[in-house]
């Protein structure tokens, strides 16, 4: 013990200063218009779900933390993150309690049980959604007309849905004139909504403007990293067209957005090296879309995000060359260094 | 004007605005000085000097024969009191030469030589003999570096003008207020390598420095061929391999050196010691640093005799808040050495002095990684810091080496970027050990 009380350390001595609070911070900041839209669409019972699923996030991190006698660290925001999440993804007419058991999965199977911040395989949020669409298959796909309150006479299919059972993209158009959404039932109007997000599905998932604004915060701010929602994104748009349906309607529709910007970009769950993320969007991306057109769901980002998950860890082995790289068996180079 | 750089790196607060203005100040009146006797990387030397013994300033007091030595000099006029271990800069024991000063300043140099109509080979001893070892690292021993084997030659001789590390200053004012000593030191080591080319890589912050450098080129080295390179301020522009990339476009091969890109890299510092190792005879003697910090009052660049220790610069040179003083750090915040006390010798290769406050040296708790891959942006190198981590974590020295673990130029840039403040370099610096460790065991016993 130095007589002065100098501090010893090795170096550096200098730290930016971003934490991963401020990180979960900047996620939170970019999914508000999305949130805040949610509850303009579907008034008072979106904004409940909201409060619940993150409230019960918070509590179960906390007490899981409490009861295995680790440091309760819910002050880093990201079982935050985690309860917005679930409750952006799922339908507006969610029951309560529901949404809270789908956030306590999350954070308790998903996350917590595989070591907490950082270590879990899969994606903590679509985790609770899987478990409540495998188990509540009815509830989970309940959705509502936006603007006309939560009862049982708005309900109305998704867009992805219409197409689906059948439908054409003309249908969808003219039910969002029906539902007074949208003034033209035309191609290129049907889009502008879809753009803009009047229409039915998820809480946090139909605003592509908004969720683009969120995803340009995040990039700005450099929190995540563009390769792997421009990969998945670009991949289904290119596998959508392939399979013959509309790129540019199945970008616009369903919950591909939000997963590629906000789900597939979850640090933990997804690959650290640039090739492994474009791999990982790419797949997530096919996956998606091979779902969508021959799968029993409408949509199939939650599977498509899940599976890539699980192969991640295998990613990180593709690395980026480093500086200075030789092909190994080049004795040239070792004998000039000694 | 373009302004080059490397891929990655970071940008810590340059704080050099504190410093930047003062005038150098060389000092030569201490009481003591505790000279390490090894400096330098390579074959230890031995004093030549006994307790008693009268030596002047600038003679010779320890050497060795062996091609990786330099030999060390008496840094002021005195007798010598002690040859004892003594802790260095580096946190480690080693002997060291203490002398105290006599009254008057009896000086021997060497005589002078002409670096351009001497032989290669008398240059080359004349390096030696001036004791200069590359003051921007490990000391490595300037005549080795600037004589190559015949089959690698020499096209760059790129001066480390980037002084990349936050706070330092005492290359930017050796540049302003001696430009000649320092475009000279270049010509030099361009003769004596043979190179064709030299650059000055200087960090775009320090941009006014531009004119000063290309009137001393025109009036010191009118002949040849050499230029000012514009960089972009960014940590660790002035590592030697991001140097090079960043002026050559060349990447020096994996366990290689400079030399296998044609490349010879100096230092402000040390090219400044060549250019008067030849005009003055003066062999490495002083030391230019930076002393500033948040609990420093008067922050201030210095020449000081080398073996000075930290305690005399106050408070006569330098005034400080010890209320306010948490951590004291021999060089840059980014790679320095923080030293538990101070009675710890400034040498050679000491760049700095900083004496931090409490808002400075806040200590960090190491939380999980949240794989963010903000260290795998920032790494100069192109390693996997996050995943590297957990290679050395898990103990797997196999992933470990392929990842590029003795790659690693340990800049300190993830540490400085984690936001879980995990111990990257820190934890690599350990890792190359373990890492050569095994590849040693391994050549044993392919060996048998």
């Amino acid at each position: 013990m130095p007589a002065n009380n100098l501090l010893l350390s090795s170096s550096p001595h200098v730290y930016t200063g971003v934490t991963p609070q401020k990180l979960m911070l900047s996620v939170i900041i970019a999914l508000t218009p999305v949130s805040v839209y949610g509850v303009v669409l579907y008034g008072l019972p979106a904004l409940l779900a909201i409060v619940v699923s993150i409230a019960t996030a918070v509590a179960s991190e906390a007490a899981f933390r409490a009861v295995t006698k680790q440091d309760v660290r819910i002050g880093d925001l990201s079982a935050v993150v985690t309860g917005l999440l679930v409750a952006l993804i799922s339908p507006p007419s969610i029951p309560l309690w529901m949404v809270a058991m789908g956030s306590f999965a999350a954070i308790v199977l998903a996350k917590e049980f595989f070591g907490g911040l950082g270590a879990n395989p899969f994606n903590p949020a679509l985790i609770g959604r899987a478990i409540l669409l495998m188990s509540f298959p009815a509830a989970m796909t309940t959705w509502h007309v936006p603007f006309q309150g939560i009862s049982d006479a708005t309900t109305g299919a998704t867009p992805l849905n219409i197409v689906k059972m059948g439908g054409t993209i003309a249908d969808v158009g003219q039910g969002f004139v029906a539902n007074g959404l949208a003034t033209a039932s035309d191609y290129g109007s049907t889009l502008w909504t879809l753009f803009v997000g009047n229409r039915g599905g998820c809480i946090g998932e139909s605003s592509i403007l908004l969720i683009l604004v969120g995803f340009v915060f995040l990039l700005a701010i450099r929190a995540i990293s563009f390769i792997t929602p421009v990969a998945m994104v670009g991949t289904a748009f290119v596998a959508s067209w392939a399979l013959g349906m509309d790129p540019v309607y199945g970008a616009l529709s369903g919950g591909i957005l939000f997963g590629a910007v906000f789900m597939a970009t979850d640090y933990s769950s997804s690959p650290v090296t640039p090739l492994g993320k474009a791999i990982f969007g790419a797949g997530a991306g096919l996956v998606t879309v091979i779902i969508r057109r021959f799968g029993g769901y409408p949509e199939g980002v939650t599977y498509g995000i899940l599976m890539m998950n699980a192969v991640a860890p295998f990613m990180d082995k593709l690395r980026v060359k480093k500086y200075g790289f030789v092909a190994p068996a080049k004795p040239a180079a070792k004998e000039a260094a000694k | 004007m373009s302004t080059k750089t490397f891929k990655g790196g970071a940008h810590p607060p340059e704080r050099k605005d504190r410093s930047a203005s003062s005038p150098i100040e060389v000092l030569r009146n201490v009481t003591q000085v505790v000279i390490p006797v090894n400096q330098h990387f390579g074959a230890p030397i031995q004093p030549l000097v006994k307790v008693g013994d009268q030596v002047k300033r600038g003679q010779k007091i320890a050497d060795a024969d062996g091609r990786m030595t330099v030999p060390l000099h008496a840094s002021v006029y005195g007798t010598v009191k002690k040859i004892e271990p003594r802790m260095q800069a580096n946190n480690l024991e080693g002997l060291a030469i203490v002398i105290e000063p006599l009254p008057g300043d009896e000086a021997v140099f060497m005589p002078t030589l002409d670096p351009f109509s001497c032989s290669r080979e008398e240059a080359l001893a004349r390096v030696r003999e001036a004791g200069i070892i590359g003051v921007g690292g490990a000391g490595f021993p300037a005549h080795v570096k600037f004589a190559p084997p015949p089959n690698k030659p020499i096209e760059y001789v790129i001066a480390n003008a980037a002084e990349c590390e936050p706070f330092l200053t005492i290359d930017e004012r050796v540049m302003e207020e001696s430009p000649e000593d320092f475009i000279d030191g270049i010509a030099i080591v361009m003769r004596i390598t043979g190179a064709t080319k030299g650059v000055v890589g200087l960090e775009d912050n320090k941009i006014h420095l531009v004119p000063i450098l290309e009137k001393a080129i025109g009036q010191k080295a009118s002949g040849l061929d050499i230029v000012v390179q514009l960089l972009r301020t960014k940590y660790p522009q002035g590592g030697e391999k991001m140097l090079i990339t960043a002026v050559t476009g060349r990447e020096v091969p994996s366990g290689g050196l400079p030399m296998d890109v044609a490349c010879v890299v100096s230092n402000v510092g040390t090219l400044k010691a060549v250019s008067e190792a030849f005009r003055k005879g003066k062999p490495v003697i002083d030391t230019g640093l930076t002393v500033t910090g948040g609990a420093c009052e008067t922050p201030k660049n210095l020449f000081v005799p080398v073996g000075m220790l930290v305690q005399d610069l106050f408070p006569d040179v330098v005034r400080y808040d010890e209320k306010k003083l948490r951590r004291l750090v021999m060089g840059g915040p980014m790679m320095g050495p923080a030293v538990p006390s101070m009675q710890v010798p400034i040498q050679k290769n000491t760049s700095g002095v900083l004496l931090m406050d409490a808002a400075e040296a806040k200590v960090y708790e190491e939380g999980p990684c949240i794989r963010c891959g903000r260290c795998m942006r920032a790494c100069s190198c192109r390693l996997s810091p996050a995943l590297l981590n957990v290679a050395l974590k898990a103990g797997d020295l196999d992933e470990a080496e392929r990842i590029g673990a003795l790659d690693c130029i340990e800049c300190g840039t993830c540490s400085f970027v984690c936001p879980s403040h995990i111990q990257l370099v820190q934890r690599f610096r350990i890792g190359k050990q373990l890492v050569r460790a095994k590849k040693q065991k391994e050549a044993q016993r392919a060996g048998k």
